[in-house]
């Protein structure tokens, strides 16, 4: 996991050379510098395989960039960033869900599918039955997982991010817990 | 194994890698990458007129209007003089002189009528035509 470690003034001032023409490509440079891993592992974890990952990242930063005139700062830039990459990620998601060779009675043989030919890994077997476990949580499940167990992110930036209430975050959370401990007790 | 500390087990490691230097690389790659926009473009200055260059336009019109006159003027010149008057135009006298030809060509055409109403303002009269 890789945290980012910003404190208020450093993100106003980044925001605030965003808005200036004359610094605002060098700003932005700043911006991938510092979210480009943590993003890229969140969409790592959502679609599985490397190369779409790395696609997903680049859509989502030519995104925010095509868009940075829109961001007014409200919100913070990370929560921003993260919106574009999971709406980047899910719409890959549906993408290949409604992909002629997929099967619809298992939509998420395409997750199983890219776990397996992945040849991006480490040889934790471990790991490889939680990626699988994971994959076959439901959508949100999925993602509330993937943003507090491996980003440790808050959930009340995750309810900014996902437009979702805290309570009912926790609930999908430990709901998620639930099925994968299930799911390693099945496959014990 | 027991189920209910697996995760702490796994310890948050994805399992998942990236190639070498790949971040490393990713910010050069994604920064290159980016279109340049509106407000990035040079603004270009406006660019100072000169008078030749403003009353171009309006010179180029008056010297094709000048052209056309001269034109029309040339071709007046070149044209042989004629007039339309027949005392002065001996082609056309020596022709209404020619009574054959006046018959032919001016009288055939002229409505019988206009014969008749001639040859009796002149005193004819039909009566004395000896047949």
């Amino acid at each position: 996991m890789t945290e980012v470690t910003t404190t208020d003034n450093d993100e106003s001032q980044l925001v605030a050379r965003l808005r200036d023409p004359s610094t605002c490509r060098k700003a932005f440079e700043e911006v991938i510098a510092r979210y480009g891993e943590p993003l890229y592992w969140q969409i790592r974890r959502m679609v599985q395989c490397h190369e779409d990952a790395d696609d997903l990242l680049q859509n989502t930063f030519l995104k925010a960039w095509s868009s940075i005139d829109n961001f007014r700062g409200d919100a913070k830039l990370s929560t921003w960033l993260y919106k574009i990459a999971i709406n980047e990620s899910l719409s890959h998601i549906e993408r290949e869900r409604k992909r002629p060779n997929v099967s619809m009675d298992d939509e998420d043989s395409h997750l199983l599918h890219a776990i397996e030919s992945d040849t991006h890994i480490d040889g934790n077997e471990l790991a490889l039955q939680l990626r699988k476990a994971i994959a076959l949580l439901p959508e949100k499940q999925r993602l509330v997982f993937n943003m507090r167990y491996y980003d440790d992110m808050k959930y009340e930036q995750m309810s900014e991010i996902l437009g979702t209430s805290v309570g009912a975050l926790k609930a999908s959370y430990h709901l998620a817990v639930k099925k994968i401990e299930q799911y390693f007790h099945d496959n014990d | 194994m027991e189920n209910h500390d697996i995760l702490s087990k796994i310890n948050r490691q994805s399992g998942m890698t990236v190639p070498d230097g790949y971040f490393h690389d990713f910010q050069q790659r994604m920064s290159a990458k980016l279109p340049q926009q509106d407000w990035e473009k040079p603004v270009t200055a406006p660019v100072k007129r000169s008078r030749w260059q403003i009353i171009r336009p309006y010179v180029y019109m008056a010297a094709m209007f000048a052209g056309i006159w001269c034109m029309m003027n040339m071709f007046d010149i070149l044209r042989p003089a004629s007039s339309l008057d027949i005392a002065e135009n001996p082609t056309l006298m020596s022709a209404i002189d020619n009574d054959a030809f006046y018959y032919n060509y001016c009288v055939a055409d002229m409505p019988d009528t206009e014969i008749y109403d001639d040859l009796y303002e002149q005193g004819f009269n039909p009566d004395d035509i000896e047949f």
